[in-house]
């Protein structure tokens, strides 16, 4: 009766799955050589503009609208003598401690209002308040709880974050299909069950869309933090370039941040998002 | 086999000779929306036997996915009883399960995965878990699939899964609301003949809810016709004398078809009458 498509599908999906390393390899190829070129082209761009300002009609100085090239150095030099890893590994701890105390709390708050109404009635309204509140502005009060220290920067990225993966947590569990949650319900799955092995999983690729936007969060707010306090940091490096007037360190720790920011999205979010996605079947074969 | 096991496990009360499986005693249903209130079932008496397929026929809106709600536990009546082995339905409990027009599987789980997530809620883990899962996969034929996602299935495929997923669980009664309305006829007529083969080997007791009085004709052991606003029982109809397995197009059953048919036509001109606001619209079945 069914056997011949039980037959048939199998190795439809062992054909798929073998062209899948040959095509990876040759779309991974196009997509470096696509940044490539795209980045070569900014680069040039900014060269030329720098050429006509400042060589040819000389109406910028150096100092301020540095080349390409002088930026390249400086972010060599400074990476040579270590004070770029130092700051760069720095502020990642941060970071990295800021985003994993905020993306598990913000899970669970959020999960908490989809939970109980009186639950809701009390955090939610302060949940949308903290949302409202520009990040930075937590820092005279973190200082003064905290010191002039690691601890009030990482509230501040905390701060920053959580609030945005709650909403994205809370607003995903108001779209989880009722039928599924009925099937629950139907089979016995009662209490907290309900939300570990339904709820949770099924507003999974809503949660980490929040995580990507927490993500951003956390790391403006601890540039933020980092510039408005001391200690060793990529904010602190871009401090030490304003002191200097050094332009080109200032652009050179522009570029890292922006690099770092990225790269964490588009080779940890993004991906795992897409995998996620393709799991539950989110995905059509054509996108 | 493991069947007395899990009985015991989930505490189902066990089968009584004489004792039906299932009885609606004086049930009746109304709702309430806003200063509105429309009486959905109206003294509903039904019994059904120990491992008996019964199928429900009526106008859409006359109340057959209200009853299975209500036997499932989803809902509560404003009076009346229902009783599984004699005892009362207080809650939702997998003794009594609910098929859907939608297979309601989970997108983050396998097809074998699907399957454990309705056996770990009834508290059976470990290799038994898996071995159990797989066997009624087996069951209907997709063994073969375990492990593939839901979405790369078929629609009549994820209703099967879902119907093993039923079965695996060993509910004392199976609840079905039109679970194949949304198939293209030949996954249905397919899967007609799969569900007879299931229900002859595992004995289950079926409450199969349809518009479709030929669907309830090739399933049923009986047919209950339904009246329409308020939902009361109008009729009732035996397919003893049709031999089984039965098929949607089978000649033997059109008299009995007709003759359901012919009941049911005052009730859907009523229906469509109400829902429309125009009593002169014909509708002919
Ligand atoms: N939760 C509810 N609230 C209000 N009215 C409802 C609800 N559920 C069902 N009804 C009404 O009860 C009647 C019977 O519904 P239902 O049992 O779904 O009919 P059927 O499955 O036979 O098509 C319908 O008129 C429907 O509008
Ligand atoms: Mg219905």
């Amino acid at each position: 009766m069914s056997s011949i498509t039980s037959e048939a599908i199998p190795q439809l999906q062992q054909r798929l799955n073998t062209a899948q390393p040959l095509k990876l390899a040759r779309k991974t190829g196009l997509t470096l050589l696509k940044v490539g070129l795209y980045a070569g082209g900014l680069f040039a761009i900014w060269y030329l503009v720098y050429l006509l300002m400042v060589e040819v009609f000389q109406v910028w100085i150096s100092a301020l609208f540095p080349a390409p090239v002088d930026v390249l150095v400086s972010l060599v030099d400074h990476a040579a003598d270590g004070s770029l890893w130092r700051a760069a590994s720095a502020s990642l701890a941060r970071l990295f401690i800021g985003f994993g105390i905020a993306l598990p709390a913000g899970i669970l708050i959020g999960m908490g209002l989809a939970w109980g109404r009186w639950f809701r009635s009390l955090v939610g309204p302060i949940v949308l308040g903290f949302q409202a509140l520009p990040s930075v502005c937590w820092i005279p009060l973190a200082i003064l709880w905290f010191g002039l220290n690691e601890r009030a920067i990482i509230f501040v990225v905390v701060m920053g974050s959580i609030f945005s993966v709650t909403i994205a947590t809370y607003d995903s569990t108001k779209l989880i299909p009722p039928l599924l949650l009925k099937a629950a319900s139907n089979m016995g799955v009662k209490g907290l069950a309900v939300f570990s092995r339904v709820v949770l999983p099924a507003s999974l690729p809503a949660i980490i869309s929040g995580a990507r936007q927490g993500w951003s969060f956390a790391w403006r707010s601890l540039l933020g933090g980092e510039l408005l306090t001391a200690g060793i940091g990529l904010g602190n490096l871009l401090n030490q370039g304003r002191d200097l007037t050094d332009m080109a360190l200032v652009m050179a720790v522009m570029l890292v941040i922006i690099a770092l920011g990225l790269l964490f999205d588009q080779l940890v979010i993004t991906r795992f998002e897409a995998y996620i996605r393709q799991r539950y079947g989110l995905v059509s074969r054509s996108l | 086999m493991s069947t007395t096991e899990l009985q015991v496990r989930t505490s189902q009360p066990a089968a009584t000779p004489g004792i039906p499986r299932l009885s609606l005693e004086g049930i009746s249903k109304t709702f309430r929306s806003g200063n509105t209130r429309m009486t959905a079932l109206d003294n509903i008496n039904l019994e059904v036997t120990p491992g008996e397929f019964v199928c429900l026929v009526g106008p859409s809106g006359c109340g057959k996915s209200t009853i299975l709600n209500l036997v499932a536990g989803l809902e509560e009546p404003d009076s009346g009883k229902i009783l599984i082995n004699g005892q009362p339905v207080t809650g939702p409990h997998p003794d009594r399960l609910l098929l859907f027009q939608e297979p309601a599987l989970f997108p983050w789980l396998d097809v074998i995965g699907n399957i454990e997530f309705g056996l770990k809620s009834v508290g059976i883990n470990g290799k038994e878990r898996r071995e159990r899962a797989l066997e009624y996969l087996a069951k209907v034929h997709l063994h073969k699939f375990a492990k593939f996602r839901v979405h790369q299935l078929s629609g009549g495929m994820r209703q099967r899964v879902a119907i093993a997923r039923a079965l695996a669980i060993n509910p004392q009664v199976l609840l079905m609301d039109e679970p194949f309305s949304a198939l293209d006829a030949q996954t249905r007529d397919i899967l007609h003949t799969e569900l007879q083969q299931l229900w002859t080997e595992t004995g289950k007791t079926i409450l199969f809810v349809t518009h479709n009085v030929r669907e309830a004709v090739t399933l049923g052991d009986r047919i209950v016709l339904f009246t329409y606003r308020p939902g009361r029982i109008k009729a009732e109809f035996s397919t003893a004398h049709l031999p089984r397995p039965r098929h949607l197009e089978g000649q033997a059953q059109t008299k009995l078809v007709r003759e359901i048919m012919g009941e049911l036509q005052g009730e859907v001109q009523l229906a469509v009458a109400s829902e429309y606001g125009d009593a002169r619209l014909r509708v002919d079945l």
